[in-house]
């Protein structure tokens, strides 16, 4: 079976990393979100991946051209300008031949363990169009799927609206479809939701029902959870054997990748990562789901935890990274501060796309763009976005 | 639901078939038996009551020899467990003999046309008329592939069915339509199976059958055609890339949620036993001036279940016992009528009490999943719940399809007592044929709720379940639930009890649920809800389970509340429990426990 894998939406509501790059560009636990569904789709027996680019693509392309696993090719699809989904999919149909079928992913939701392989057996079993379901806790977000008492969906609820109490199996952004279904989404007007009901109607939808963890990288925050998520999984530590590291202490599944320099007196504790040709100065304190880019600079007794740091960033001596996001070759000076909860403990907000957001979370910290530049000395206040590419000065508080 | 195999080779297939079925033994294992032809002449066919283990021993399947066989494992539907209605089942002259899995609803007629053409039956089994009809159908047509499909149109209902021939010996004819059957293709040697099991262990090229299509396999090939026109079809060859256990759970992540997702059709076929049964079942009760009411685990809160509903809808007032403790409590005579529930009619315990009680003089009855069990042959009335076999060690819809036939027994009862009108029983029979729909509504619109707070409430070690009522033995199996699958320590009291010192453990390390009832019934809500307010006053955390109200109180004192279908009194206790097995279920997901094989726990207990 060949993938169809959608990696051409804007995401826009992962602000300030969106303007830069495509959400499955965004790194996790050492790998960037799109490596992580080829890995897995891989490992399920497929190593024929067509992606349909668009926005940003050429993010996905030069990353793609030099790392692409052994074993499997990879074929760019473009969406040309943005129409939706549906329209996108249809971009891919000379990818396919009839009779074929074509396993459907969205690469803006990930697994720890292997969907596709779910996905792939249910529809063996019944040799039917599959859709992958789960629960999730915001079950209103997406489309809500009906059973009858088998596996068979009977229907779907596209927004269902927030009613207390609700909570449906949802569609996860896996679908094994014939190669037919081109012609159903041609029927409904590129109308994805119209394209999977005409499905049900016509033939049979089946559903997958996948139980493991599953994350939508939607929001900013998201990007903390799928770190977190994935580095649960590791048991034991790794330390590639041209590290250099003397005189620190290491606890716990750490990470450390090819040519990392690590400097005396550091402190690391698991599960943690540290990308290839990365500095860890003196004294340096690195805590649980600490997740640190290629080529990336530490300076003396800074402390991170739970924070993903994308390549080349410099984190300059004696900051405090804590719940937060730091885009590639982002320069946070001496002293730099995330504060990462408000005075009075309440859940975190976050402004996306101008409105503020709640998290539900009582600890996080900035979200900073690829390439800003932050001075000297600045405290940075919970839950505050720092577009890429901008500038602030030294000793200011940001809000 | 039966599983049916065939093997066609060069060499001899015995074991291959022996190892084809009892891979299927999960679809169903009160019978079993196999058809064999070596060369030519006559199948051979060997079959008996049993497991496939036993029956293989006892018949010597295996000094069998042959290159084309079919081989039929089953739970019986039509026609009790008897050797004679194990199949294959052969024609008359022997010549044709078949292994079918499904329902021919048309079978009477059949055969009773096929009765006036001398034909002679030897089973009460729907399967046998298609053996019978195919040879009608050969003396007229004179070729084996007409004379099946001539047979196929003949046939109503449901079929997935497999024809060994000595007319043509190399080969086995195989059709299906709603019933799953998948051809196996291996090196010189061809498969057929009701699903992969059947021969994943030889071959992981399939080809799947679809309904109306009909299949020949020889050991160099086959042909697949359509039922209607004999037309041809081109099939895709799949590559199976899945384990066995995976095709067994039917797309499902355990047993369990696949048997919690099968309850709405095992009410409705609890809803279908007829009622001539049920009314012989409550006259036998009704005979005798004293019940007790047994069973063990789950099933002792069956039996409590009952205790309620007999109670309040029959005014019969029965004593009640744990099965292990039966022997030790009961005084039993010939006044007495002991009535026990099981899912698989083997556990050790209940078959004692029922022996014991039987030696004293005792009447006894049972409601039971499996056909043949010992306790269905042992008891005096038997009810058979027919939910389909239950793998999953914790039971889910056993549990629930014996509670519906114990209210409706009690309608019955109450019927014979003249507490119950016969509008009355039509009235609640009407509020039991919607329970089915409310459960389907319960899973898809629920489960997500459910799973998000048993994943935040995962880390408490302490449950308490509470209800009044009959909400108390719902409390009480649902505590055994949390138990079993997420071994979680919960237990299960009634709400007013609390109070009488329970109430001392309320803490931050201990949770409680409440089961309440519909508003409607005004005593027992108000009761059960300021048991709620004694918990949340000591800031224990509370979720609340009850059905939903046209205005509902702002003022609920739960932590959480799960909102159901509404329901009446009578089924509202089915809702809350299927909530609760759900909440469970997702609890023990989280943590991350075997759920279908829970530690220390087997299936059918059958040691004391």
């Amino acid at each position: 079976m060949k993938a169809l894998v959608m990696a051409g939406g804007r995401g826009s509501n992962m602000a300030p990393f969106s303007a830069t790059r495509p959400n499955p560009m965004i790194p996790v636990a050492g790998q960037y979100v799109i490596d992580h569904i080829i890995t897995l789709l891989k490992g399920a027996g497929i190593n024929d991946i067509n992606i349909v680019v668009g926005h940003r693509k050429e993010k996905m392309r030069a990353h793609l051209s030099e790392s692409t696993p052994q074993g499997v090719s990879v074929h760019f699809v473009d969406q040309g300008k943005p129409e939706g989904i549906g329209k996108a999919i249809l971009k891919a149909r000379d990818r396919f031949s009839p009779g074929e079928n074509i396993l459907l992913v969205y690469a803006d939701t990930m697994t720890t363990n292997n969907i596709f392989s779910v996905a792939m057996q249910s529809f063996g079993l019944s040799n039917e169009p599959t859709a992958a379901i789960c629960l999730t806790e915001s079950g209103e977000k997406y489309g809500n799927v009906y059973l009858d008492s088998g596996t068979k969906i009977t229907k779907i609820i596209e927004k269902p609206g927030k009613k207390e109490g609700l909570g449906n199996y949802v569609l996860a952004g896996v679908f094994v479809l014939p190669f037919r279904f081109f012609e159903f989404l041609d029927k409904a007007g590129a109308d994805m939701e119209k394209a999977l009901k005409s499905v049900i109607k016509n033939t049979n939808l089946h559903a997958a029902i996948w139980d493991g963890d599953w994350l939508d990288m939607a929001y900013p925050w998201d990007i903390l959870t799928a770190n977190k998520s994935i580095m649960d999984t590791w048991s034991s530590a790794e330390v590639h054997q041209s590290v250099t590291i003397s005189g620190s202490a290491l606890k716990g599944p750490v990470r450390i990748s090819e040519g990392v320099e690590i400097m005396p007196g550091a402190v690391m504790e698991g599960p943690a990562y540290i990308g290839p040709g990365s500095f860890i100065g003196h004294n340096v304190l690195i805590r649980p789901y600490t997740c640190i880019g290629a080529n990336s600079v530490i300076g003396h007794g800074s402390e991170l935890k739970n924070c993903v740091i994308f390549p080349g960033a410099r984190v300059g001596r004696s900051c405090f990274i804590g719940d937060s996001v730091i885009g590639e070759g982002v320069s946070l000076g001496a002293g730099v501060m995330t504060i990462n909860h408000r005075i009075d403990q309440s859940p975190v907000r976050v402004k996306v796309n101008k409105t503020a957001m709640e998290t539900g979370l009582a600890k996080l910290g900035a979200f900073i763009g690829d390439g800003a530049v932050v001075g000297a000395l600045n405290s940075i206040a919970a839950g505050t976005v720092i577009e890429a590419a901008r500038s602030i000065d030294h000793n200011c508080s940001v809000r | 639901m039966c599983g049916i195999a065939g093997v066609v080779a060069l060499g001899n297939i015995s074991e291959k078939l022996v190892s084809s079925i009892r891979s299927l033994e999960y679809r169903g294992y009160d019978s079993c038996g196999i058809a064999v032809i070596n060369g030519s002449g006559k199948p051979s066919v060997r079959k008996n009551i049993g497991s496939v283990e036993e029956v293989s021993e006892k018949e010597n399947f295996l000094d069998l020899h042959g290159n084309v066989g079919i081989a039929h494992t089953r739970w019986a539907t039509h026609g009790g467990v008897t050797k004679l209605n194990s199949h294959p089942h052969s024609s008359c002259d022997g010549l044709f003999t078949v292994v079918h899995n499904g329902i021919i609803s048309n079978y009477i007629s059949l055969r009773e046309k096929l009765e006036k053409k001398g034909h002679v039956f030897v089973s009460a089994t729907d399967t046998e008329s298609i053996a019978h009809l195919i040879e009608e159908n050969y003396s007229k047509l004179k070729s084996v592939e007409k004379a099946f499909t001539a047979t196929l149109k003949a046939l109503d209902g449901t079929y997935a069915v497999a024809l060994l021939t000595a007319h043509e010996p190399d080969r086995i004819y195989c059709a299906r339509k709603e019933s799953p059957l998948i051809l196996g293709l291996g090196v010189e040697e061809n498969y057929i199976g009701s699903d992969f099991n059947a021969f994943i262990e030889n071959t992981k090229s399939a080809v799947i059958l679809d309904d109306n299509e009909y299949a020949i396999v020889t050991h160099d090939g086959y042909v697949v055609k359509r039922i209607s026109s004999g037309e041809m079809v081109v099939k895709q060859v799949l590559e199976i890339m899945w384990d066995s256990e995976m095709a067994q759970k039917g797309g499902f992540p355990h047993y369990m949620l696949k048997e919690i997702h099968e309850q709405p059709q095992v009410v409705r076929t609890a809803m279908n036993i007829e009622e001539d049964r049920l009314m012989k079942f409550a006259e036998a009760i009704a005979d005798k001036p004293r019940l007790y009411l047994t069973g063990v685990g789950t099933t002792f809160y069956v039996a409590q279940f009952a205790q309620y509903y007999f109670s309040a809808y029959a005014g019969v007032t029965a004593s009640l016992a744990s099965s292990d403790e039966f022997k030790f409590m009961a005084n039993v005579d010939d006044d007495v009528f002991v009535l026990a529930a099981s899912q698989s009619g083997e556990t050790y315990d209940t078959l004692s009490a029922l022996r014991h009680a039987k030696a004293g003089g005792a009447v006894t009855g049972a409601i039971v999943n499996v056909m043949g069990s010992s306790m269905a042959r042992t008891v005096d009335h038997l009810i058979l719940q027919g939910s389909g076999p239950e793998i999953c060690v914790i039971s889910t819809k056993a549990a629930l399809s014996q509670m519906v036939i114990m209210a409706r027994l009690a309608l019955r009862l109450g019927l014979l007592n003249g507490k119950l009108t016969a509008k009355d029983v039509k009235a609640r029979e009407k509020e039991l044929d919607a329970v089915p729909k409310g459960i389907e509504k319960i899973l898809n619109e629920k489960s997500g709720f459910i799973h998000t707070i048993a994943k935040e409430q995962s880390h408490i070690p302490h449950w308490l379940y509470l209800g009044r009522g009959r909400y108390y033995p719902i409390a009480r199996e649902s505590a055994l639930k949390m138990k079993e699958v997420a071994y979680v320590h919960a237990e299960g009291m009634p709400s007013g009890f609390l109070k009488h010192g329970t109430i001392a453990l309320i803490d931050d390390n201990l949770n409680c649920v409440v089961f309440m009832p519909p508003e409607e019934d005004a005593e027992l809500y108000k009761l059960t809800l300021s048991s709620a307010e004694e918990i949340r006053a000591r800031n224990g955390y509370v979720l609340g389970v009850m059905s939903e109200s046209k205005s509902p109180s702002k003022h609920l004192p739960f932590s959480e509340t799960i909102i159901l279908p509404k329901a009446p009194p009578f089924t509202a206790p089915f809702f809350e429990m299927v909530a609760a097995q759900l909440f469970s279920y997702f609890t023990a997901t989280t943590l991350k426990r075997n759920v279908d094989r829970p530690r220390s726990l087997a299936k059918s207990v059958t040691v004391a």
